[in-house]
């Protein structure tokens, strides 16, 4: 495989989580970029490549706009002509995002590339995008059997807990563990930490999932800009290099019926979740780390059934280890053995659904950096790795380390 | 009064009117691989993609729940059940070897692997209509 130059991040900007009524995308997504670029120290010109993240509920917000983000931001920052490429991969969009950017620079066809995405989910979204009975899945699936996110998410959580030991108070202690850094993330929604109690009193939502342990929508936006390694200094003192950056896709035979869909025809030996592991092996194997040199992680906590299948996704562990890892205090975002969430996870930010790759990823910098302030990480960093999951198998996956 | 009809929400994804109704999914018949609902082509990547290798199939009309949950709270439309109540849903496995949604005609009593046979339930109602979709009932 030919060896790509060596790409860094050196500007990140973020648009607080919250709920945002009275601004568009375009005008959010113009707050992260200019934030990125005084991180950069860049001005709007040197970009010279964006990626951006395609809206989903584009029936219900901002029509086409949503779809065609890149071109309506690069209008409200004041077109310079630069390729632009508006990408849809659901949830998992900051992350190909990421991906796109990094590879217009990687290439050596660009020296500079920026990924922004900006999501107004907030108000519950995540509804079919049309009505036709014929062809779309999402629309037919959802008029037939009436299953939400969190119906999935619990199905799954059930399972889980049918086949390994995964116990209520594992589940609830997830959010107790997450909720701990929120009130320190100046950027994050809900800036509330809980105990194990407030979470098992919240009401029931599907069962097993308590409303606590269900990440709400928010709205957001993020914008992370890169350069070539060797030109990294003119912008920054610490650059932060990008190891690996894959999407990845469902292996048929996976033993999940992804949402959006049906049905599924379950493989032996093909296991679950197939669109992340694909991702997490990819990214191990483009970086050549393996999960003992991940130091941080950040992870698509929608749920606590996530957190617990995500970890365990991530450390390629067997199933169960990452419970046993919870209940051992090895994952504290903060004095943890193995930080996981520091931002405080989508469970204290909310889920703004096209953004939240780029939401991880500026968490990862400020940590690598040691500008993450009261919620700064105990351990010394060098690794982390961010991932996020998306509608219909899509994922994404990043690994990156301190480069100075 | 006469009853009223009962109509599939949506048409020519189950077997209806029946006594026991079936899903409708396509079939390879090459390798065997199944979907639902129907598909053009067989989903498997190894097998070729030729319309005449899918048959249509009429699915098992009984299965195992591989796992359950309630739905507490009522979503939003498009989706309508009125009036409402918490209902179940499952994912269930059939003899083909596909692992399929369903709404549960229950709330009480579930149990993974437990046996489920299908029937047809309302989810709402006009003046003429009853409207209805596919649904997985404990047995035994």
């Amino acid at each position: 495989m030919q060896k790509f130059r060596e790409v860094a991040i050196v500007g990140v900007g973020l648009h607080p989580w919250g709920v945002f009524a009275e601004k568009s995308m375009p005008e959010m997504a113009v707050e992260a970029i200019v934030e990125a670029l005084a991180d950069a120290k860049m001005e709007w010109r040197e970009v010279e490549s964006m990626a951006a993240g395609g809206y989903l509920w584009v029936s219900q917000r901002e029509g086409m706009f949503g779809i065609l983000s890149g071109t309506a931001i690069s209008s409200a920052m004041g077109g310079i002509g630069i390729p632009i490429t508006s990408c849809a991969n659901a949830c998992a969009t900051g992350g190909a995002i990421l991906r796109e950017a990094y590879l217009a620079v990687a290439s050596g066809l660009y020296d500079t590339s920026i990924a922004v995405a900006a999501d107004k989910s907030a108000g519950g979204f995540f509804r079919p995008q049309s009505e036709d009975s014929q062809f779309d899945l999402d629309y037919i699936r959802y008029v037939m059997t009436g299953e939400t996110n969190p119906a999935y998410w619990a199905m799954e959580c059930q399972r889980r807990m049918h086949d390994i030991d995964t116990t209520d108070d594992d589940l609830a202690m997830v959010k107790v563990l997450t909720s701990k850094p929120a009130p320190y993330n100046l950027k994050t929604r809900y800036k509330k930490a809980f105990s194990k109690e407030q979470v098992l009193e919240s009401p029931m939502v599907c069962a097993p999932l308590h409303l606590l342990e269900i990440c709400a929508t928010s709205d957001g936006a993020g914008a992370v800009i890169m350069c070539s390694l060797d030109k990294a200094k003119k912008y920054t003192d610490k650059p932060v290099l990008v190891e690996a950056t894959v999407i990845g896709s469902p292996t048929f035979g996976d033993n999940t019926i992804p949402l959006t869909y049906l049905s599924t025809y379950p493989r032996p030996g093909v296991g679950i979740l197939t669109e992340s592991r694909n991702a997490i092996a990819a990214a191990y194997k483009m970086s050549g780390r393996k999960p003992e040199d991940v130091d941080i992680i950040e992870l698509p906590d929608n749920s606590s059934w996530h957190y617990v299948a995500y970890l365990d996704c991530i450390l390629q562990a067997q199933d169960g280890e990452a419970e046993k890892m919870l209940r051992r205090g090895e994952v504290d975002p903060v004095d943890g053995k193995l930080p996981v969430c520091p931002s405080g996870g989508l469970g204290a930010s909310g889920e703004a659904v096209v953004a939240q790759g780029l939401f991880q990823i500026y968490e990862l910098v400020k940590q690598l950096r040691g500008e993450a302030g009261e919620r700064q990480v105990k351990k010394d960093l060098k690794v982390g790795l961010a991932q996020t999951y998306g509608y219909a198998g899509n994922n994404a996956a990043c690994i990156v380390s301190k480069a100075w | 009064m006469p009853a009223k009809k009962q109509v599939p929400i949506i048409e020519g994804l189950f077997t209806w009117p029946s006594d026991k109704p079936q899903l409708i999914a396509s079939r390879c018949k090459k390798c065997g691989t199944v979907t639902f609902p129907k598909a053009a082509f067989c989903a498997n990547p190894d097998c070729q993609k030729v319309r005449e290798n899918v048959e249509v199939i009429k699915l098992s009309n009984s299965g195992t729940l591989w796992s359950f949950t309630t739905q507490i709270y009522a979503p939003p439309a498009p989706f309508k059940k009125e009036p409402f109540e918490p209902y179940g849903i499952g994912m269930v496995d059939t003899k083909e070897g596909l692992r399929v949604l369903g709404i549960l005609t229950t709330t009480d009593n579930l149990k993974t692997g437990m046996p489920v046979e299908m029937t047809a339930g309302k989810l709402y109602e006009d003046d003429e209509n009853e409207y209805i979709t596919w649904m997985w009932k404990p047995v035994g």
